[in-house]
């Protein structure tokens, strides 16, 4: 594989152009061309794909993509390009497995093939979701932690300082990214798990600075958590997101490469999606030296990952990755019904039926209004934890009429979706205890549903 | 060929993002003698409006948007000068200033509505992304804007457009001009809270927002 210095210097001898050149003369004819060259076609039906020749065209043409149209370096102004072979030459050499936290905790999360139904996958929950006080921050972290089956956390956001919001850039956003890593340390102590990793210690969003920050051992974090770097918009590939690729490989730390392709933007419908997510995959890799990917692909407008197009699409990139590659990949479902609600758990037992089968490992799902706050509900994660593992069981093909039928529980509300509950609303602060009864009727009642669909879901 | 026909071609070349055809159909009708302005107003207009509504039901996404209207700006690159000459020029809908705030790197939204504002017929200053305060308020002295827009897609950014609007205050310029503002991290009672003008949850409602502010 080309090394890191080299890659680094692609962005400033490849060609000059504007972002919208870019785009325009580039990136959006060369995805057209390439959906048409590789023959890839959504049928508008299917959720969970088992075609293998459609899967490896939408690897093949997402390794045209990167080859053809290159990324896009914007303060240098100019394409990273690569050639096929040194690609190719990355995906063959790409880390198959990642090993994350320490003692008892220590575990290695792997790439999956699609249709593997005998091994267990790696088990992640939490989203940054905000929470407004610190107790409640903690508190959800515990609770996330405590659960045996959970592998790993994804940490909620907590951006105020003195009660006010940190900027973005400023002093404040160092301040709280350093309280977010020591709360949430503190909060996985509580649980008893201390070695447990937490692989989005500190927002993509955040400045380098901030980031390099909170890594500060003091504060809790070490190398064998996650670190998440993300790309901008499509392929494009910013100096701060290659700041932190210089750091955090000089500490031999784990990178998740982020990505979030827009249904409806620059990407277009959902066969641009699959191509544009797998390309992700194969940059994350040979431009982030990334141990991991989280994949998180959006709907433009509906701000949610749960739509029929994108289910597919998202499934799909797992499939073609984890055929053509072996890359760890985590898919970070943003769903629209709020916490605790019906909708909310369909839409998850639907992903996860696609995802998970398609060579995904395992990631709770992620209320799609984060500007709720507090609406993370640890509860829901475990719920959703045992999803993901029960649809481990299954292949592809199995699962696509299982997704069938959960789809239209909840494909017509996606524009106007159920409102949840917050923590606060679900859990009683001293005990930490579930005290709404409503709250557990309705995950027993969603437990029964997807047995009677099919889908047994064991209580861990 | 009749100009009713000549105008469906047009449309036609519009909703095909079809810009060599788009040029084709914009000679044709000058040589049948058509006005400039009803070139515009039955031919390519026509063509914007079914595109737009593909956009938003999703037949067709951000790439082709972008080609129909890179069509649409080659035929108004044409067209205008003509207008200019015969003093028909009539008014523009607005003038408007969108960035996206500083500290915020995110571009697509904002990219979507330029163009959109730019086929409705406004008249756009795209300041780009991590656009400094300033920068806004200076442009839209500059231009004599009617609206500054303004997009936030990160909590963290936010503040951006609320110092926008203080800063209008503090020169005392704020009820010269509509700010709107929008972006996946603003809500209606955020754009309350900081004395916005109007917020939209969509690019679409950006558009008819800032119609109904500019009318």
């Amino acid at each position: 594989m080309i090394d890191l210095i080299e890659v680094f210097e692609r962005a400033e001898i490849g060609p000059l152009t504007s972002e919208t050149d870019y785009y325009m003369k580039r990136f959006v004819p060369k995805l057209t061309e390439l959906i048409a060259r590789h023959a890839i076609k959504w049928d508008k039906q299917t959720l969970v794909n088992s075609d293998d020749d459609l899967t490896d065209r939408v690897f093949q043409a997402a390794v045209d993509l990167l080859a053809e149209a290159g990324a896009y370096c914007p303060e240098t102004n100019r394409v990273m390009e690569f050639t096929r072979e040194e690609i190719l030459l990355a995906c063959a050499e790409c880390p198959r497995e990642a090993t994350f936290g320490e003692g008892r905790e220590r575990k290695v999360m792997r790439g999956r093939r699609p249709d593997t139904t005998d091994d267990r996958p790696w088990v992640h929950v939490g989203g940054g979701i905000y929470t407004t006080d610190e107790q409640v921050f903690v508190d959800t972290v515990e609770k996330m932690a405590s659960f045996s089956i959970v592998d790993s956390v994804s940490v909620p956001s907590i951006l105020h300082l003195r009660g006010k919001d940190a900027r973005v850039r400023s002093p404040q956003e160092v301040l709280s990214a350093c309280k977010t890593v020591r709360l949430a340390r503190e909060g996985i102590r509580r649980s008893g798990r201390a070695g447990l990793p937490i692989i989005n210690g500190i927002s993509a969003a955040s400045q380098p600075a901030s980031m390099f920050a909170a890594s500060y051992p003091d504060f809790g974090l070490r190398p064998s958590d996650g670190f998440l770097i993300d790309f901008l918009s499509e392929l494009v590939v910013g100096y701060e997101a290659l700041q932190k690729v210089a750091f955090y490989n000089s500490l031999s730390a784990n990178i998740g490469s982020t990505s979030t392709p827009l249904f409806g933007g620059y990407a277009g419908g959902a066969e641009g999606v699959a191509v544009v997510a797998t390309c992700y995959m194969i940059m994350g890799n040979l431009i982030f030296r990334g141990s991991y990917h989280y994949n998180a692909p959006l709907h433009s407008k509906l701000h949610l990952s749960s739509t029929r197009p994108l289910i597919w699409a998202i499934a799909m990139s797992n499939a073609a990755i984890g055929r053509n590659m072996g890359y760890p990949m985590v898919n970070l479902p943003y769903l629209g019904g709020g916490s605790g609600t019906k909708q909310y758990h369909y839409e998850m037992a639907c992903y996860m039926l696609a995802v998970v089968t398609s060579g995904g490992n395992v990631f709770s799902g992620h209320p799609a209004m984060a500007v709720q706050s507090d609406s993370l509900v640890p509860d829901d994660h475990k719920f959703h934890a045992e999803m993901g593992l029960a649809a481990a069981k299954l292949t592809r093909a199995e699962a696509e009429p299982l997704a069938q039928k959960l789809y239209p529980l909840f494909g017509d509300k996606l524009k106007d979706p159920d409102k949840g509950l917050t923590f606060q609303e679900v859990y009683d602060a001293r005990t930490k205890r579930i005290v709404n009864d409503d709250y557990l009727k309705v995950i027993d009642d969603v437990r029964t549903e997807l047995g009677e669909l099919g889908l047994e879901v064991p209580v861990s | 060929m009749g100009h009713e026909e000549l105008f469906e071609q047009l449309k036609q070349a519009i909703i095909a993002q079809d810009e060599d055809a788009v040029l084709a159909g914009v000679d044709a009708a000058l040589a049948a003698g058509v006005e400039p302005k009803t070139i515009i107003d039955q031919g390519l207009l026509p063509g914007l409006n079914v595109i737009g509504e593909q956009f938003e039901c999703e037949d067709i996404f951000l790439p082709e948007l972008m080609q129909a209207a890179l069509a649409f700006q080659a035929a108004m690159a044409v067209l205008e000068p003509k207008i200019k000459e015969s003093g028909n020029a009539g008014p523009k809908k607005g003038k408007i200033v969108l960035g996206t705030v500083k500290g915020d790197l995110h571009s697509i939204g904002k990219n979507i509505l330029k163009l959109l504002f730019e086929t409705s017929g406004f008249e756009v200053w795209d300041l780009g992304i991590d656009v400094d305060l300033f920068k806004f308020v200076d442009k839209a002295k500059e231009v004599d804007a009617d609206i500054i827009a303004m997009s936030a897609l990160l909590t963290t950014t936010l503040v951006g457009q609320r110092d926008v609007i203080e800063a209008l205050k503090g020169q005392g310029t704020r009820e010269r001009y509509k700010v709107i503002i929008g972006g996946g991290a603003t809500t209606q009672g955020w754009a309350d809270s900081i004395g916005a003008d109007g917020w939209a949850g969509s690019a679409y409602e950006a558009i008819n927002l800032a119609t109904r502010l500019v009318s």
